[in-house]
């Protein structure tokens, strides 16, 4: 039995999958699409969370549930819509997560009862069926609560009755049903005080409706696997991209994070934000939400003043897109300013092998860069050529590569200026190092500190073997992924994040509080982004940091502090 | 150990007794989804029961210095997943009583005494 792939289906070809009487493949093709449109909007489900409790997402509950059905009936071929029917009613039974997953679990038990030994269902036998499933919901609880997703399945199996007296076709009964389910869902907060208070519907009954909206899309021909407004999670965000898609009239780039009140509603948000501008993306992650938006100068506070009277606003981003592009046209990398050093100060050198760490090196107040790093060791010569012009004679250099030092002291013998050189064997180091710097303190003191902050960070390398190899009792493929931790092989695998993970692990970084990523050139954004989220996950507690580093072979450079 | 529902404050003392609590454990644990009725904890409660109406009847409420410890009796409907039912049980109790009485709930007990079967499949 091959796997239909339902989204994919014509109009024609649903309808014929689900003519009346309905069949098993009938009936599977609509669990499926209930499945696939209540995923589609598992999010904001799981937003309408009144209660704080651990497991309590409804919407990712309600999925699960429903995937554990559908799996249980996946490969059956049966006709038989009875079969298929208890085959469901076992599956959400074993695969029920939380209050609203055991409930749905009834609904599909009751639901199977009625078609016991049925070969086919019309819509008289779908009306008696959803009666028996509200009638199964109902007797799992002595006091049941109104307002929640047992009030929806009886609204529904009320109007399944009635409807089935008007009309014999399918199709009509189940907008009738979905028409039912959307008043039940919006009444929710009038029989629940809580949720009122809240501001929000009930979140099982909006998953239930979700169910039979995917049900009635699918038939409908509408798409089930996109939603109607988009949240991604927050990693998926690529705002670099939207630059690229500026339209005329659109000035400002305005993002903002905030934490959403509870009774949050993003449909009505998204609905708001169309009216202020273009371009709108909204992730999620963590609760915090993300709100980008292209809007025209006369609007450009508006997105603010919207978004406060919703949430807590944690930081606002707001960018002339013209002058931005202007500058993107004429200087594809925007100039690196270096430290101007006085006479008498102190002036740092350092060595970076990408223009993203060249960029962080010069924030923090280096006086030149040499380009270099990793297979490209910089000659004495250029090391000299970086410092002797600079208008003071006390230098420090940072190599920031084991293989550089020696040609930095090399330099350093070679001028007549004073010269230290701090034995940074890493990017992370070289930026530990020069947090401590002083420039109108005492040189010696200047560089004891500086050597004292070696060791007080971690640096992680995460790069691709270029040759099967043994080192540090580490057997290692070429093309595997691997970790050094100072330096020190750790660990081979096969992609980028387990190499990250055990990294981590290595150098102790329960031990300590920040975590910064520096990704190199062969590694995107976005792909950096999942694995900072990832990261999270696992240190909750750590400040995790992305930066642009740019720098080759690399594809990250980890400083753990 | 002193009773960790008793606190004072400038103006007097304040005494939640474990009945409330068991009440609250009790009503939160009704509503939960899947459950049909609470089982008497012992027999001498069982007889307990038809003389008269205990708001305990199948909660005990108990406390150590780490908070409250709470143990339920129940009944369950047959056809239900078990696991998740208690899950739920154990997470919205805790949290009403938490929320209502402000104790911190250490531990919550679930015993499942029975099933009531009202439907064969």
């Amino acid at each position: 039995m091959s796997v239909v792939e339902i989204t994919k289906l014509s109009a024609e070809e649903r309808h014929k999958l689900v003519a009346i009487p309905i069949n098993g493949q009938g009936l599977k093709a609509l669990l499926e699409s209930g499945m696939i449109w209540l995923k589609t909007n598992q999010q904001i489900v799981n937003s309408l969370n009144v209660f704080p409790v651990p497991d309590g997402d409804t919407g990712t509950n309600m999925v699960l549930t429903m995937q554990a059905a559908f799996e249980e009936v996946e490969n059956t071929g049966t006709e038989n819509v009875g079969q298929l029917a208890h085959a469901i009613a076992r599956g959400a039974l074993m695969g029920a997560r939380g209050n609203s997953g055991v409930i749905l679990s009834q609904i599909w038990r009751g639901f199977a009862r009625a078609l016991d030994d049925q070969e086919t269902m019309d819509v008289q036998l779908l009306a008696d069926a959803l009666q028996e499933a509200k009638e199964t919901a109902y007797k799992g609880v002595v006091r049941p609560v109104e307002g929640t997703i047992l009030t929806v399945i009886k609204d529904i199996a009320a109007q399944a009755q009635v409807s089935v007296q008007r009309t014999s076709i399918f199709t009509e009964v189940l907008a009738d049903i979905v028409e039912a389910a959307v008043a039940s869902v919006d009444r929710t907060p009038e029989l629940l005080p809580i949720l009122k208070q809240a501001g929000v519907v009930d979140s099982g009954g909006k998953g239930l409706l979700c169910i039979f909206e995917g049900m009635w899309r699918f038939i409908n021909g509408d798409p089930i696997d996109k939603p109607l407004t988009d949240v991604v999670p927050l990693s998926e965000m690529d705002l670099a991209d939207t630059m690229e898609t500026i339209e005329p009239g659109q000035d400002y780039e305005v993002v903002i994070d905030f934490t959403p009140n509870t009774g949050f509603n993003l449909e009505d948000y998204y609905e708001e934000l169309t009216k202020i501008g273009t371009s709108i993306q909204v992730g999620e992650g963590d609760g915090i939400y993300r709100m980008h938006i292209h809007v025209p100068l006369d609007n450009r506070y508006q997105p603010i003043e919207h978004t406060m009277t919703l949430g807590t606003i944690q930081k606002i981003m707001m960018e002339n897109l013209v002058a931005q592009m202007d500058e993107r046209k004429n200087n594809k990398n925007p100039k690196i300013k270096l430290t101007a050093v006085q006479p008498d100060e102190i002036a740092t050198v350092a060595v970076s092998p990408g223009s993203g760490l060249t960029r962080i090196f010069a924030s923090l107040g280096v006086a030149a860069i040499v380009q270099g790093g990793q297979t490209m060791n910089p000659s004495i010569k250029e090391l000299l050529a970086s410092f002797e012009n600079l208008p003071t004679d006390k230098i420090v250099i940072l190599p920031n590569n084991k293989n550089i030092i020696m040609a930095a002291k090399e330099a350093a013998s070679m001028t007549v200026k004073r010269v230290a050189v701090i034995p940074t064997i890493s990017v992370p180091q070289g930026f530990s190092a020069m947090f401590r710097l002083i420039p109108d303190g005492d040189f010696d003191d200047n560089v004891n500190t500086m050597k004292e902050a070696l060791d007080e960070v971690e640096t992680g390398e995460i790069t691709i073997a270029t040759r099967t190899v043994e080192i540090d009792g580490v057997q290692v493929e070429k093309g595997q992924v691997i970790a050094l931790h100072n330096g020190h092989l750790v660990s081979s695998t096969q992609t980028i994040d387990e190499a990250c993970e055990q990294l981590l692990i290595a150098a102790n970084t329960n031990d300590y509080e920040r975590i910064t990523l520096f990704y190199g050139e062969d590694m995107k954004q976005t792909q950096v982004n999942t694995l900072a989220d990832k990261i999270r996950s696992v240190y909750p507690d750590h400040e995790i940091e992305v930066h642009e580093g740019g720098q080759p072979h690399y594809q990250l450079i980890i400083s753990i502090e | 150990m002193s009773d960790p529902g008793y606190k004072n404050n400038e103006l007097g003392s304040i005494l939640i007794q474990k009945d409330a609590i068991a009440s609250i454990a009790r009503q939160s644990t009704l509503q939960s989804y899947g459950v049909v009725g609470l089982a008497p904890k012992n027999i001498f409660e069982n007889i307990r029961q038809i003389v008269k109406k205990d708001i305990k009847y199948g909660v005990n409420v108990d406390y150590d210095h780490d908070g409250l410890i709470i143990d339920l009796y129940i009944i369950v409907e047959y056809g239900t997943r078990i696991k998740s039912i208690t899950n739920s049980i154990v997470n919205s109790v805790k949290y009403n009583v938490e929320k209502t009485v402000g104790l911190p709930v250490r531990r919550i007990n679930v015993h499942v005494r029975g099933l009531r079967i009202s439907n064969m499949d």
